[in-house]
């Protein structure tokens, strides 16, 4: 095992500041850094010593040797659940990093706690694996959610395609009358926060609102598992489940991996899966849509969900290229990465009608994700621009509206994803085939 | 992409096409719907064909009966509960608010079929003549897009009771007559000659450290086939006598002689960004535009060379500007000490402000982008550089000024590229714009706001929502929206009239537009806009001012804005640029005033120059 790289920003708000230096002797569970602001403890992952404090992650030569036990967290009231989920230094594990001790804070006067068990990223498989293998554990971190924030009603968001996990589920939810299921389409994206509450409790939320406009929070569900371990076991976050797939050697399939130490390099994790098959394209951190490339050196975070391996791009010759640039997908700077990659030059952007700024500056936000607000002038768009390919970063509903109007101006099209869905052996982000309805279980059980 | 309940009301009898695929089952709203804007477009690429689509107001609330794809026309059999059609409703006929005006008979009359439908049936016969006269149609159902027949009178009619103009400023400008220019021992006007002190060159290149060398040329008429590098600024030569201010009191002015800017860089770049008129002057410049010199006038030519790489930067062109200006203001100085004897003509501006008649405003977009795009605001002397404020500097923020400062030559115009469609420091003193808002006593012209174009888009926004602010303030009934140039510039033109037209107030635009300048963006407020296109292909032909605003194009706007302050529709613009827009709307507004328009010459005129033959015609 190489060193473990804890980088110092690893959640929505400001870094973190050190409070380790270079010398000391950490622990599993030793914190090792406070928030600045909004933020939340970090924890060391591993047994060593720390190598060096960078201005962005602390370097710590783990030990030989790695006991499973761990340095128990502190708190003044042991009974103070919300407490204890703040000291754990727990943030939205989904991947969106947000502390989750202040998501939970707030009352929401017997609402609900919305559980996002989407896993709405092709290719990842640790979520609903989790719901498979650590269902009580879950559960139970969903009812200390629902006690901590005041909510009457609990609700899972899965899709209705992960059957094994739907029958454990409602196994498990069966004898408590506050708890229910609410199935999803298989469409891209139904795991985005607002497509959550949008389709559980049918409110379609403002790009600027939260959840808790509409009473509820919500909660990715390896997040409950993080929340009942601080407050069962008194054990901090610094780990995380993911999923690693991709150009490997043995194949393509799905490997998962529970509990790994935050830090851990992007290259040990490839190593363990079987390393990469070369030649490859580029490697993902994140899932297809929104993940970003990353490099072997490259620690896991709080929010690493999937690291992916993807095959070689195509080569475009330089042909030129239209952008369109959706919430759903990359940003403006992933889509031209793509576009250099598979060595195209861009001739016209266009952001989806429906992608918004929240704020000036800050990441897109669809108004109303996996509902498509019509693409056909984008396309007269690119095809007056002179493109003869497009690369779209569009969900399922968006991407088939492109599909009814591009291929008949004769623009070629790619999806972001391509690379990844053809390695993986996904079908490709083109026509939808599937309905957006899907049938409910009878009362949600 | 999927419309807003609005304008799905808007375009109710348009046909109605799914933007997206749609699950059977659902009741179509109009976010389903496709915004008919681009029917037109699909339609030519293949992709729509929309025999037997339902209108959006038979579709909106009924029930989609089998799961479609987007781009698919909503006919009868995938759709239950449609509604019954309606009848496009006639606008309101104007017949009450024009009644009191005298040219009321035209407008009543075209106002029922301007937005409607002329229906003729006929069905058997031999010999049937139809004669229906163009006036009657709403000014040809077939093109009239810009100005809607039956233009003028319809606000004539004033809300208020008639109140007395009251007469706020006049400006008094005495012309002096000059019709020959040479160098001699000092300057001086000697009856209608002008001398230029020799050697005066050397103090215009020491003046600024840009400029490595200026030469003066003095072109007659019988010189007009020479050579020239880019022509930057074409300026009048006045001064204003004794202590009077800019914009008020009495102006001199040499009539038969003007300055003019070129020059190049010291590598011999032309001081200029898309395009430039480097060539022979004859070929190059579009005669009596109003920033344009006149057939027959002599030039002072200034060639001058800025240091290299300056070309493109502010520095540059403000340098040769202010070392050109050494040499007009020594001829101001002679030109304020001329016996009154030598005047031959004497013109007075006055502003009135016309209580109870629509109150509007002209706002003028000047360019601001800062790299070579600049203008000074407000110099002491007519088109000086001492005392203006370069608009950059200032933050491209709105600056109010009153249409005779305007025509007093308030604006030093730093903008040379783009030749044919930007506007030169004489424009100004010779707006047709604000000559026709001040002159006509059907409306109240309260003032001129200049504002900047700035580079950056937030910047834009930030100029566009002061002028917004202001036009609420002004409380006026309606804005014009004039800007110079294309492209980069559009996107503020169009926040203007967002930002005023979100105010309830009407808006006429003005830009060079047709085919090469054709609007990059858009937003519902710009329904009324008037093209400045003069050129024969609709684009920028490199002849200097060639497309910029005439008094034409003035007219034009004025008409439009009565109309639309009146309430009148104006029909939406055609897909493609179509010429007979224009002049449908001439003819319109000359069959209701009585009066004729001159239209003006196009490059057409001109002898071919080896640059159009190779780029252009």
């Amino acid at each position: 095992m190489g060193n473990v790289q804890i980088l110092l920003r690893q959640h929505v708000g400001a870094p973190c500041a050190a409070i380790v230096q270079a010398g000391d002797e950490v622990k599993k569970g030793t914190k090792i850094a406070t928030p600045t602001g909004l933020g939340a403890n970090i924890f060391s992952s591993v047994y060593g010593v720390v190598e060096e404090v960078l201005e962005d992650r602390i370097v710590i030569r783990p030990d030989e040797e790695q006991k499973e036990e761990f340095v128990p967290i502190e708190v003044e009231d042991e009974n103070d659940k919300l407490a204890l989920v703040k000291e754990a230094g727990i943030v939205g594990m989904g991947g969106a990093g947000f502390p989750t001790g202040v998501k939970i804070g707030t009352d929401l006067k017997g609402g609900y706690v919305l559980v996002n068990a989407a896993e709405c990223e092709p290719g990842l498989r640790h979520n609903i694996m989790q719901l498979e293998e650590k269902t009580d554990i879950t559960i139970r971190g969903l009812k200390y959610c629902m006690e901590i924030s005041n909510a009457s009603k609990g609700i899972i968001a899965i899709k209705k395609k992960n059957e094994k996990a739907v029958q454990i589920l409602r196994d498990a939810i069966k004898d408590d009358d506050s708890l229910t299921i609410h199935l999803l389409p298989d469409i891209y994206p139904m795991g985005e926060e607002r497509a959550v509450v949008r389709e559980c409790l049918d409110k379609l939320l403002d790009p600027t609102q939260l959840p808790s406009a509409a009473d509820a929070v919500v909660i990715n569900c390896e997040t409950l598992l993080r929340i009942a371990e601080a407050i069962e076991e008194k054990k901090p976050c610094y780990s995380k489940n993911m999923t690693v797939i991709g150009k490997l050697n043995g194949g393509n399939e799905p490997h998962v991996y529970m509990d790994i130490p935050v830090g851990t390099s992007v290259g040990d994790m490839i190593e363990r899966a079987g390393g990469i098959e070369e030649p490859y394209g580029e490697i993902i951190m994140g899932g297809p849509f929104t993940g970003k490339s990353t490099t072997l050196d490259a620690p896991v975070t709080k929010t690493t969900g999937g690291i992916i391996v993807t095959i070689e791009f195509p080569d475009l010759h330089g042909a030129p290229v239209g952008l369109l640039v959706c919430a759903c997908g990359g940003s403006e700077d992933r889509m031209r990465e793509i576009c250099e990659k598979m060595n195209g030059k861009v001739v016209s952007v266009a952001r989806c009608k429906q992608a918004v700024e929240p704020k000036p500056g800050a990441a897109l936000k669809c108004e109303n994700p996996g509902n498509c607000p019509g693409q056909a002038q984008k396309c007269l768009q690119f095809k007056k621009d002179g493109a003869e390919y497009i690369i779209i970063g569009n969900c399922s509903d968006c991407s088939n509206t492109v599909m009814g109007s591009a291929p008949k101006m004769k623009l070629k099209t790619f999806h972001q994803t391509d690379h990844v869905m053809r390695t993986i052996g996904h079908s490709l982000y083109r026509r939808l085939t599937v309905s957006k309805q899907v049938d409910q279980l009878p009362n949600g059980k | 992409m999927s419309i807003t309940a609005e304008t799905a009301k808007a375009h109710a009898h348009d046909p109605a096409v799914l933007c997206c695929r749609a699950e059977a089952g659902i009741t179509i709203e109009a976010a389903n719907l496709e915004d008919p804007a681009i029917f037109d477009d699909l339609v030519d690429s293949g992709l729509l064909n929309l025999d037997g689509a339902l209108t959006i107001e038979e579709v909106l609330g009924a029930k989609l009966t089998k799961t479609c794809d987007s781009l698919c026309p909503l006919t009868a059999d995938v759709v239950e509960g449609a509604k019954a059609p309606s009848k496009p409703a006639a606008p309101e006929a104007a017949e009450e608010e024009a009644a009191p005006a005298p040219a009321a008979a035209p407008v009543a009359a075209a106002a029922p079929a301007a937005g409607g439908v002329l229906k003729i049936h006929i069905g058997e016969g031999k010999d049937i003549d139809l004669e229906i006269p163009v006036g009657a149609l709403g000014g040809g159902s077939a093109a009239a897009a810009e100005v809607p027949a039956g233009a003028a009178a319809a606000v004539a009619a004033a809300p208020a009771a008639e109140q007395e103009a009251k007469l706020i400023r006049s400006l008094t400008r005495k012309h002096f007559n000059i019709t020959e220019v040479k160098r001699g021992p000092e300057t001086k006007i000697e009856g209608t000659t002008l001398y230029i002190r020799e050697g005066i060159e050397k103090e215009c290149i020491d003046s600024q450290k840009l400029v490595y060398d200026l030469k003066i040329d003095i072109i007659t008429p019988a010189d007009y086939h020479t050579y020239s590098e880019t022509i930057m600024d074409v300026q009048p030569i006045a001064t204003k006598e004794g202590e009077d201010e800019l914009g008020s009191g009495v102006t001199r002015v040499l009539d038969g002689v003007v300055m003019m800017v070129t020059g190049t860089d010291a590598n011999g770049v032309q001081i200029g960004e898309f395009g430039s008129s480097e060539g022979f002057l004859d070929e190059n410049i579009m005669w009596g535009r109003p920033g344009a010199p006149e057939k027959g006038e002599i030039f002072i030519k200034t060639q001058v060379t800025v240091k290299e790489g300056t070309n493109m930067e502010r520095p540059g062109p403000l340098a040769a500007h202010t070392a050109s200006d050494i040499i007009t203001q020594e001829i101001r100085e002679c030109l304020k000490k001329l016996d009154e004897s030598l005047v031959t003509d004497t013109e007075t501006f006055d502003q009135y402000r016309r209580p109870g008649k629509k109150k509007v405003v002209i706002v003028k977009e000047i360019m601001g982008q800062g790299a070579m795009h600049d203008n000074l605001i407000l110099p002491v002397e007519p088109v000086g550089i001492l005392g203006g404020k370069p608009n950059v500097d200032l933050g491209n923020v709105p600056v109010a000024v009153s249409p005779l400062e305007v025509l007093d030559g308030c604006i030093h115009a730093l903008t040379c590229i783009g030749p044919a469609s930007k506007e030169m420091s004489r424009h100004y003193w010779r707006e047709p714009l604000v000559l026709e808002a001040l002159h006509d006593e059907e409306i109240d012209l309260c003032g001129v706001i200049f504002v900047g174009s700035p580079q950056i888009n937030a910047e834009k926004f930030y100029v566009s929502k002061r002028v917004g602010q202001i036009c609420e303030m002004l409380d006026v009934d309606g804005a014009f929206v004039t800007t110079e140039g294309f492209g980069n510039n559009h996107i503020d033109f169009a926040s203007h009239h967002e930002q005023i037209g979100m105010r309830g107030i009407p808006v006429v635009g003005m830009s060079f537009c047709a085919v090469q300048g054709a609007l990059v963006v858009g937003n519902k407020y710009m329904t009324h806009m008037v093209d400045n296109n003069k050129s024969e292909s609709g684009i920028e032909n490199e002849v200097l001012a060639c497309n910029t605003l005439c008094p034409e194009d003035a007219v034009r706007a004025v008409q439009m804005l009565k109309n639309a302050m009146g309430g009148e529709d104006v029909k939406a613009a055609e897909k493609k640029w179509n010429p007979n827009v224009k002049s449908s709307n001439v003819e319109a507004i000359e069959s209701v005033t009585g009066k004729g328009l001159n239209l003006v010459e196009n490059e057409q005129s001109l002898p071919m120059s080896q640059k159009r033959k190779e780029k252009y015609d």
